[in-house]
């Protein structure tokens, strides 16, 4: 039976899709998709002397994940994972809280200053991750300024810095993530409708009401991509607890990286990882209905 | 417009937002500050660390292996992605609907959305796996020039893609209108219409590669240290040092330095290109 022209013509433009796209496609299913399905099926096996993943299948990583062990229970990896959850949480706040006066900031300035100063909040980030990060141990290291003032003010113990420890954690994600929440709000921001500001101004609402009601609203949709792109990277962040936090204030990152390098138990460590995507995911669903509950607009996406 | 807003609530803009700009470049400037410690057994600033540097045979190794990752890993990901962009954009049917339809996206957003620890471990084991099995990709240089291309690839191809979405669709049907085929109407017309895009893409890589730490690592070998994964060891082994600080120094000057060029050469050609990739 001959094509119609309608189906030959459907037919070659599926075979110039699967020429042009096919390559990058498969290399990303080949070199993440594959590899990410691995790492996750070997969270169901047994682990070996070496660490290494064997047979039978089993849940006892998730037991390990829960914190059983043959010394028996232990709170330890819950108090991991609340504490990496805290930490996101607490990092994309303060981003969201500064980045609200930063943004509006910028749009009170004359329009040819605008991309300059976005692109001077931008620029620490494209320095490397590992240099942006010890920088702060430069003003939060033992001995160093930031840490003196605070031993003066009795806030640390002498020859002790403010790093390694939580709040230096959180200051080094906020610091590493505050863009990835500068620039979708900014655009947010860019995009809004300001009659709707004066009409509100024109009943007569001023101040803190008048943001509330005429201009939050609006910023809503940037607000919750920049807190997706913050969260979630900041949750499962290595770099900066593993230069800033020290013992006591581990996350969930170095402890899924320490079940592949230092004390090898991928069964374990794949898991940890498991449990880290769920939360992650859990996260996501929640934001995307949360977005269509607010109305958030649709961005123009692949 | 923004003239609604009050001087005082702009003074109160104002007042938070240039000490925050301040805090953002402190800690940057503190290690540039203190690459120029003194040397050994005397006082005042010198320029001793990058004496020390220069010399340093490791480091230049270091910094070698960082560039050919970069390059490397940017131009073939600039391929593939501008051919993904490019596909998707110009063959994916306008009214397919359903998985099959929504698999090439979902695809795309995978190595963006995937936190960079489980990428890194993912790779780790694959790599491992791999090598085990059939004994090619031992880890090392070739693993994170694979490594990298997988997460620079959705990038440009999303930039190409922002690009050609832009288009007008007629362009290509008047290209084919005087008998252009597929391959040509893509090396006159596709082509010269997204190259800032294809630039744009391929410099996004670069920055992509040597921003990257933790993908790298994991899928660093021992004879591929790279500058951020030396910088990482130097630091949680002995702590900072002034060679660590001026190597730190010049990571963030290039680096700012690129980005303003860029900044300035992209405006003046075009004054309203945008600041952001899509």
């Amino acid at each position: 039976m001959a094509l119609t022209a309608a189906q030959s013509d459907a037919k070659a433009k599926n075979f110039r899709l699967w020429v042009t796209a096919g390559p990058g496609l498969f290399w990303i299913v080949l070199f993440l998709l594959v590899p990410s399905l691995v790492l996750l099926g070997i969270g169901f096996f047994t682990s070996n002397d070496y660490g290494s993943p064997v047979l039978p299948l089993t849940l006892t990583p998730f037991s390990q994940v829960a914190g059983n062990s043959l010394l028996g229970w232990d709170d330890g990896n819950i108090i991991i994972l609340l504490r990496s959850l805290e930490q996101a949480g607490i990092a994309t706040a303060v981003s969201a809280l500064l980045s609200y006066p930063l943004v509006f900031f910028i749009m009170t300035r004359p329009e040819a200053l605008r991309p300059l100063l976005l692109l001077l909040i931008i620029l620490p980030s494209w320095t490397n991750q590992v240099v942006r990060t010890y920088a702060w141990l430069e003003l939060l290291g033992p001995n160093a300024p930031l840490s003196a003032i605070a031993h003066m003010l009795g806030i640390v113990p002498p020859d002790l810095g403010i790093a390694p420890g939580s709040f230096a954690v959180t200051t080094g994600l906020a610091y590493n993530y505050l863009p990835y929440m500068i620039v979708p709000l900014y655009a947010s921001a860019e995009r809004l409708d300001w009659t709707l500001v004066e009409a509100g101004r024109d009943l007569y609402a001023s101040g803190a009401r008048l943001f509330w009601h005429t201009v939050f609203p609006q910023t809503i949709p940037g607000l919750l991509s920049g807190v997706i792109f913050v969260a979630i990277p900041a949750f499962g962040d290595y770099v900066v607890p593993q230069l800033l936090g020290g013992d006591k204030a581990l996350m969930i990152g170095s402890l899924i990286a320490n079940q592949f390098t230092e004390t090898p138990d991928w069964p374990y460590g794949a898991a940890l990882t498991i449990i880290m995507l769920v939360f992650t995911g859990l996260g996501l669903v929640g934001f995307r209905i949360l977005t269509r509950k607010l109305g958030g607009a649709g961005e123009a996406t692949i | 417009m923004s003239n609604v807003v009050p001087r005082s609530v702009k003074n109160v803009l104002a007042g938070i937002s240039w000490p925050v700009y301040v805090l953002l470049y402190t800690p940057l400037a503190m290690v540039a500050f203190y690459s120029f410690a003194p040397a050994p057994n005397s006082t005042g600033y010198s320029t001793f660390a990058y004496g020390q540097l220069f010399h340093d045979d490791v480091v230049f190794a270091a910094l070698q292996r960082s560039l050919i990752l970069a390059l490397v890993s940017a131009a073939v990901s600039t391929m593939l992605g501008t051919l993904l962009g490019y596909g998707l954009c110009r063959f994916r049917a306008a009214n397919a609907r359903g998985i099959a339809a929504n698999l090439p996206s979902l695809i795309i957003y995978t190595p963006i959305i995937m936190p960079s620890l489980v990428f890194g471990i993912s790779e780790l084991i694959f790599f491992n796996f791999v090598h085990s099995t059939i004994g090619i990709l031992s880890a090392g240089l070739v693993t994170m020039v694979i490594a990298h291309i997988t997460f620079q690839v959705p990038y440009v191809a999303l930039t190409v893609f922002a690009r050609l979405a832009g288009l007008d669709p007629n362009l290509f049907e008047a290209s084919h209108d005087l008998y252009a085929d597929g391959i040509k109407s893509f090396f006159y017309l596709t082509v010269p219409v997204v190259q800032p895009a294809i630039i744009g893409g391929f410099l996004l890589g670069i920055t992509l590669s040597i921003d990257d730490f933790t993908i790298s690592f994991f899928t660093a070998g021992p004879g591929s240290v790279t500058l951020p994964i030396y910088i990482y060891s130097a630091v949680a082994r002995k702590g900072i040092s002034p060679e660590i600080n001026a190597l730190g120094t010049l990571m963030i000057t290039t680096v700012m330095v690129l980005a303003v060029a860029h900044f300035f050469i992209t405006r003046t050609r075009d004054r309203r290109a945008s600041l952001l990739p899509n």
